[in-house]
């Protein structure tokens, strides 16, 4: 523990500020004094966290939340596709986090974390501590690319925009700025954030190459065998659709990455490229690993499935980052985020609760108006102590699922920020 | 008590008093935790204005209107059969009495089409929540003689007060109050949690396009005009 944190009280503190003349950080340490203590820290404003945090607050006004993020406002992945290749405008896929502070009360704290002391039960932000009594994280992925230093330099030269932000915007004006010769897109294997996105992108992408009638080809490069969800649905619209325009290799492994040749070689072959959107493997965020929740070797924090309780008691970990029966989806992080508030809430009360019923929806586009879409719904068995799951494809494509995941998106939004 | 809460009191305060007696005598005046909110008491015409009849209701056909507020949708419904009255049991304890169908068949029922997961609604392009005859099964539930949203596939029978039958929904679908007297029906007011404010909240900006001003929107009505919903809605989506 720094010594910051320890024994140093306030009037101290300040007092030391002001002798180093550091007004500004004094300003910050000021504001976090306040704010020291919160029943339930929430890391993380993604799909998992400002769920969390809001469904804290609705269902308990009285609780002191504090939500941490280092973004200035929430940008949504999902649909993000769509942003890319032109078929929806960013700002509808953007909001503010001002929402939860006026409207819930959430303490909403714009700052990066630094780690997290399990044994003081503390937040390490860059302007100080925050302590808490219930700790939630969901800080969402990163890209899993240590022992494959090619990829570092294709990240700033061909942004993945898996991540929420402004990788997402310079991979838009790349697309933008193509206008002939060849894509290459490729697919890590699983477990990656959002299963059918790389498959949408690729479609929609082959798609928008299609309406401008520019002349290009698409290499899509997929170290899975198939499209691991959808499967039929992707080909079929791939078949009918891309099949003049697009190449897709399957259970092909990126082994290296010239980012000034412009060129990837992969299991089977190399391919040069004027445009690369290259999906490197991921793993849960490296703040996990910095707490030791994430060990080493391991990609993806272990939960109980019932809970999502970490192996610290009172500490919860969801969203992409956990290891679940569920996919690495918004969709997933939202439930999972309403189902511990209401186990926090619960369990502050003396109580318990588990929730014996989840659901997923996926939906992709497989052209710019049509889409195919899953849904899979997990039902606890007290039996066998297990989530059963019924699973339902659609994979004809139409434009009334095109429209329904729309709105599935936009329900969603309306959800977390209303 | 918040800003919101007061107004709305003071809305159930002045128009309770344009509710019949009869109505008052019967249970819905009994309902606990507020389940039951009285509005204007609305006549359900058709398009040319004449009151809505029994026999214009045609069994297992989607009818929209808007009650209580000028821009709250609702749907109405003759199940073709007897619906009897359900206790309605909510996820956090708390229940209510459905009054089951009306009309000379008991068959007649009425809820309001503002989903309870997330609020997906009738517009005039689309609506993504709708009803599915006996003989109509849902393509992706299979299950048929439901209320379904194709957003995220909320399932709610109409048969049983709107009560959830699958997916993520928290909530029943409110119920309408309906009232059959000499042959005409009126609306009376909403049972269950109605998700009027979340809707208010939610969709300013499409409601102040389609109605002029958000004041508009929330007008409480004294007439309801009822149409069949494709010739309301655009696009009805099913799935
Ligand atoms: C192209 C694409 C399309 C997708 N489409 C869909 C879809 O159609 N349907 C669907 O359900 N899902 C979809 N997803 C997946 C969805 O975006 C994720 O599953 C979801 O965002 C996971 O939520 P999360 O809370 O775990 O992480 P995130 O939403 O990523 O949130 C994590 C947050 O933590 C913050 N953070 C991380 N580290 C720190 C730190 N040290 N300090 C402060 N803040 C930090 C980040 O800034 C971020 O805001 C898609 C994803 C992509 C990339
Ligand atoms: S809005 Fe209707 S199911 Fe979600």
């Amino acid at each position: 523990m720094s010594k910051q944190w320890s024994g140093v009280n306030r009037r101290e503190l300040i007092g030391g500020a002001v002798a180093f003349g550091l007004t500004a950080p004094l300003m910050a340490y000021a504001k976090l004094q306040k704010r020291q203590k919160a029943q339930v820290v929430v890391v993380g404003g993604g799909y998992g966290g400002v769920t969390t945090a809001k469904y804290l607050k609705k269902e308990n006004p009285n609780l002191d939340v504090v939500l941490i993020e280092e973004r200035p406002f929430f940008m949504s992945c999902p649909m993000s596709n769509h942003f890319l290749t032109g078929l929806m405008e960013l700002t509808p896929l953007c909001f503010s986090y001002n929402v939860l502070e006026t409207r819930y009360g959430v303490r909403v704290i714009n700052d990066k974390i630094l780690g997290v002391e399990l044994d003081k039960k503390a937040v390490r932000t860059s302007s100080g501590y925050i302590a808490y009594d219930y700790l939630v994280l969901s800080p969402g992925i990163d890209y899993d690319v240590e022992d494959k230093p090619f990829y570092k330099d294709s990240l700033v030269y061909n942004p993945p925009a898996f991540k929420p932000g402004s990788e997402h915007i310079y991979l838009k004006r790349l697309i933008e700025d193509f206008e002939v010769g060849d894509i290459l897109i490729t697919v890590p294997p699983p477990p990656y954030r959002c299963p059918p996105a790389p498959y949408e992108r690729a479609a929609l992408i082959a798609s928008m190459i299609k309406k401008n009638k520019l002349k290009a080809h698409i290499y899509f490069i997929d170290a899975n065998e198939r499209p691991i969800i959808n499967s039929e649905g992707f080909l079929s619209a791939y078949y009918d659709l891309y099949k003049d325009i697009a190449t897709y290799i399957t259970s092909a492994q990126v082994r290296d990455i010239d980012v000034h040749k412009r060129m990837v070689k992969t299991s089977h072959g190399d391919f040069k490229y004027d445009l690369a959107n290259i999906i490197p493997p991921m793993k849960a965020n490296s703040l996990l690993e910095k707490t030791g929740l994430l060990r080493k070797g391991q990609k993806w924090v272990e939960v109980n499935p019932l809970t999502f309780e970490s192996s610290v008691k009172n500490v919860f970990v969801i969203g992409d980052a956990c290891q679940s029966y569920l996919p690495k989806s918004g969709y997933a992080a939202h439930s999972e985020g309403k189902m511990v508030a209401k186990i926090i809430n619960a369990r502050m009360k003396g109580k318990e609760v588990k929730e014996e019923y989840l659901q997923m929806i996926c939906y992709a586009m497989v052209s710019d108006k049509e889409a195919i879409m899953t849904e899979t719904a997990f039902r606890y068995d007290t039996v066998s102590k297990r989530f059963v799951p019924t699973h339902r494809e659609d994979n004809q494509r139409k434009e009334s699922t095109a429209k329904r995941y729309e709105e599935w998106a936009r329900g969603l939004w309306r959800d977390l920020f209303s | 008590m918040d800003r919101r809460d007061f107004i709305k009191t003071c809305g159930t305060v002045a128009v309770a008093s344009m509710i019949d007696a009869s109505f008052f005598s019967q249970a819905l005046a009994q309902q606990k935790d507020g389940m039951f909110q009285a509005y204007k008491k609305a006549l359900l015409v058709k398009q040319d204005g004449t009151p809505l009849k029994e026999e214009d209701i045609k069994p297992h056909a989607s009818y929209i209107f808007f009650y209580p507020h000028a821009s709250t949708p609702c749907y109405l419904l003759n199940l073709g059969e007897a619906v009897q009255p359900a206790e309605i049991k909510l996820k956090d304890g708390k229940s209510y009495q459905w009054g089951g169908g009306v009309g000379s068949k008991k068959s007649i029922v009425a809820y309001s089409a503002i989903c309870a997961h997330q609020w997906s609604y009738p517009t005039p392009q689309y609506s993504f929540i709708n009803y599915y005859p006996p003989d109509t099964p849902s393509e992706t539930t299979k299950k048929a003689g439901i209320i379904q949203c194709c957003a995220h596939l909320a399932l709610y029978d109409p048969k049983a007060g709107g009560s959830v039958i699958d997916g993520p929904a928290d909530f029943p679908l409110a119920s309408i109050v309906l009232q059959e007297e000499g042959g005409n029906f009126y609306a009376v007011g909403v049972l269950g949690r109605d998700q009027f404010q979340q809707f208010f909240d939610n969709y300013r900006t499409e409601l102040r396009q389609q109605y002029g001003s958000t004041a508009k929107a929330r007008e409480l009505v004294d007439k309801c005009i009822v149409m069949e919903v494709d010739k309301y809605v655009q696009a009805v989506v099913r799935c």
